[in-house]
């Protein structure tokens, strides 16, 4: 039911080790029954009933829990949604990147990966949250690695670094919320917080600082953002998308997750880590941006981009109110719209000329009117422009902004408007408004494969622009449901 | 009254399991942040990962206790508790496949670098 993904992704490896080419297409099998089962668990969830299995049967607390609340189920949807789209466009892509003996390990680790992220929106239970935090990170940077070239490693091992570090951080945190509960599950922990916190003021501090330095970590926020240029610039493209726009994402919601859920949202406004979050999410708006406009390569222009979008679901995240709550979420998943669309469009744009420097793309948009279409509506959306995604959330951030009087961060959020455009509008300018003597306008030579999981997600970045509804109710749920309870 | 804890000589003593942890966790990190030598910052993961395990079992640590085996005969003995040794295995682990996993990589720079060195590493770029 809930472990089918689980058990398929360690069936993966023994599979993928005897036939190499059939892989890949094992592997889009394999998400595609996952989101089918993801999407089925969505909408049962979402008239705002949560869905709990008690794994071996064992009943909280002392059992392994896993629940299908509004949240989980908004993430596992997306989660598999973008790993099924990422999988059909790896096809071609990882043929491509990655040397031929190698890619039955590298779905090896997708599959994985997945496991770890589905794991992670879906568990209950703080230690089976660690476990899951260190699968997906040491997948992770077994896809950054997968390309073994130089600047391959070094980032890899960058990355493998500092995401131990921060695992630590997060460990040390798991060890003080357990010394003074004496639970592992969330609920529980939330339970026995409410009632010894008085006791432990600077324990429970600590442990609050230790998460947000652990998951900030992992999940790129301002001053620990420095592996990240490094590794999603060099990573094979399938794993820069997954990567970019997933799992620094999961990260982040489990850090929503325990902020809510264990230590309770008074926990934010009413110690100063409200404001230290707010403080580092502009510096990371701001930061990110400017880094970004001197990139040359659009892989690492793209990555510092990241960092920036880490800086607006953070700064929804630290506002402390209900509308940040649901500006941080949605930030989230149209983001990942976005910034998916986005490498993907990098990935089509090398896959036919072979082009990573930003300056050489003149011109592009008349031999691949596609792509460029689809990076100008990516580029839109993150700029903030009505009828694209990315205005939803920017919406959602200046009234969460507005709710706290907080009028600079409505200022911050329209002019890191502008930072954004300052550095997606020259390439989209180039690629379609220069006179260059080129050949006839004709369609992208790119395979099928590639272009129609490009396609999807652009469609569905303009479908949420346009009409938001479904997904508001399901990211409205969620927020309340963690805000208030369930 | 109760006295200020950091001059009572009584805590400091029993409490030397975590200040131990705390010391070797920051030690731990700026040995990752900080050496030159890449086997160096991988001793460091472990160093990190060794003091959050010493955390693990002096919370776990009950002060009469005995090892949590129950035997049909005793029940009624104090043991220590064994749920953080069963995380700490868990931990263990991880950090096992991490350090496995970074050596790995490890090698493979030096084979296309010929150095374990980072400041080399960067020179030769």
């Amino acid at each position: 039911m809930v472990l089918f993904p689980l058990i398929c992704a360690f069936l993966m490896p023994i599979m993928a080790y005897f036939k190499k080419e059939v892989c890949s297409y094992i592997t889009l099998a394999i998400t595609g029954i996952v989101f089918f089962i993801a999407s089925y668990l969505a909408f049962v969830v979402i008239p705002g009933r949560s869905f709990v299995f008690h794994i071996g049967h064992w009943e909280a607390p002392w059992g392994i829990e896993l629940v299908v609340d509004p949240l989980s189920a908004l993430m596992i949807s997306t989660i598999t949604a973008f790993c099924f789209l990422i999988a059909l466009f790896s096809i071609k892509t990882v043929r491509m990147e990655v040397p031929l003996d190698k890619t039955g390990w590298y779905y090896t680790a997708y599959l994985l990966l997945l496991t770890g992220m589905l794991g992670l929106m879906l568990t209950n239970d703080i230690f089976n949250m660690y476990v899951m935090v260190e699968i997906t990170g040491i997948c992770a940077v077994a896809l950054v690695l997968a390309r073994g070239t130089k600047e391959a490693t070094e980032a890899s091992l960058k990355y493998l670094l500092l995401a131990v570090i921060g695992s630590g951080f997060i460990l040390f945190a798991i060890g003080f919320l357990y010394s003074v509960t004496g639970n592992l599950n969330l609920d529980y922990i939330a339970a026995e917080l409410g009632l010894v916190k008085e006791y432990y003021p600077y324990l429970v501090w600590t442990a609050m600082g230790f998460f947000l330095v652990g998951f900030g970590i992992k999940a790129a926020l301002f001053p620990l953002h420095l592996w990240l240029p490094d590794a999603h610039s060099s990573a094979p493209y399938a794993s820069s998308a997954l990567l970019s726009g997933l799992v620094v994402k999961v990260y982040i919601i489990s850090l929503v997750r325990i902020f809510y859920q264990v230590f309770g949202p008074d926990m934010l406004t009413g110690t100063p880590m409200g404001t230290l979050i707010l403080i580092l999410s502009s510096m990371a708006i701001v930061g990110g941006s400017i880094f970004a406009y001197t990139q040359l390569d659009l892989k690492r222009r793209l990555a510092y981009s990241t960092v920036a979008q880490v800086g607006y679901i953070f700064l929804g995240l630290g506002l402390g109110t209900s509308w940040g709550l649901v500006a941080a979420l949605l930030h989230v998943v149209i983001h990942a719209f976005m910034k998916v669309g986005l490498f993907m469009v990098a990935g089509t744009v090398y896959f036919q000329t072979g082009k990573k420097n930003v300056l050489y793309f003149s011109g592009l948009g008349r031999i691949m009117p596609v792509s460029m279409g689809a990076f100008t509506i990516a580029s839109l959306s993150m700029i903030g422009i009505p009828l694209f995604g990315g205005f939803i959330s920017k919406y959602a951030l200046a009234q969460g902004s507005m709710e706290v009087e907080g009028y600079g961060f409505v200022a911050l959020v329209v002019l890191s408007g502008l930072l954004n455009a300052s550095y997606y509008l020259p390439i989209v300018w180039q690629a379609f408004f220069t006179e260059e003597k080129r050949e006839t306008f004709h369609l992208d030579m790119v395979p099928l494969s590639m272009m129609a999981p490009l396609l999807a997600v652009t469609l569905g970045l303009v479908y949420l622009g346009v009409t938001p509804g479904r997904m508001m109710t399901m990211v409205e749920n969620a927020a309340s449901v963690l805000m208030f309870g369930p | 009254m109760i006295p200020i804890p950091a001059l009572d000589f009584q805590i400091i003593v029993a409490s030397f399991p975590f200040l131990a942890s705390i010391f070797l966790f920051s030690m731990g990190c700026l040995i990752i942040l900080t050496q030159q030598n890449l086997i160096k910052k991988v001793i460091g993961i472990n160093v990190m990962e060794t003091s959050i395990f010493l955390f693990f079992l002096a919370i776990g640590n009950i002060i009469p206790g005995g090892p949590p085996i129950v035997r049909p005969g005793m029940e009624e003995v104090i043991y220590v508790n064994p749920l953080p040794q069963a995380l700490i295995l868990t931990g263990i682990v991880v950090s096992f496949s991490v350090t496995a996993f970074a050596l790995a990589i490890t090698v493979s720079l030096y084979r296309f670098y010929g150095t374990v060195y980072v400041d080399e590493l960067m020179k030769m770029r």
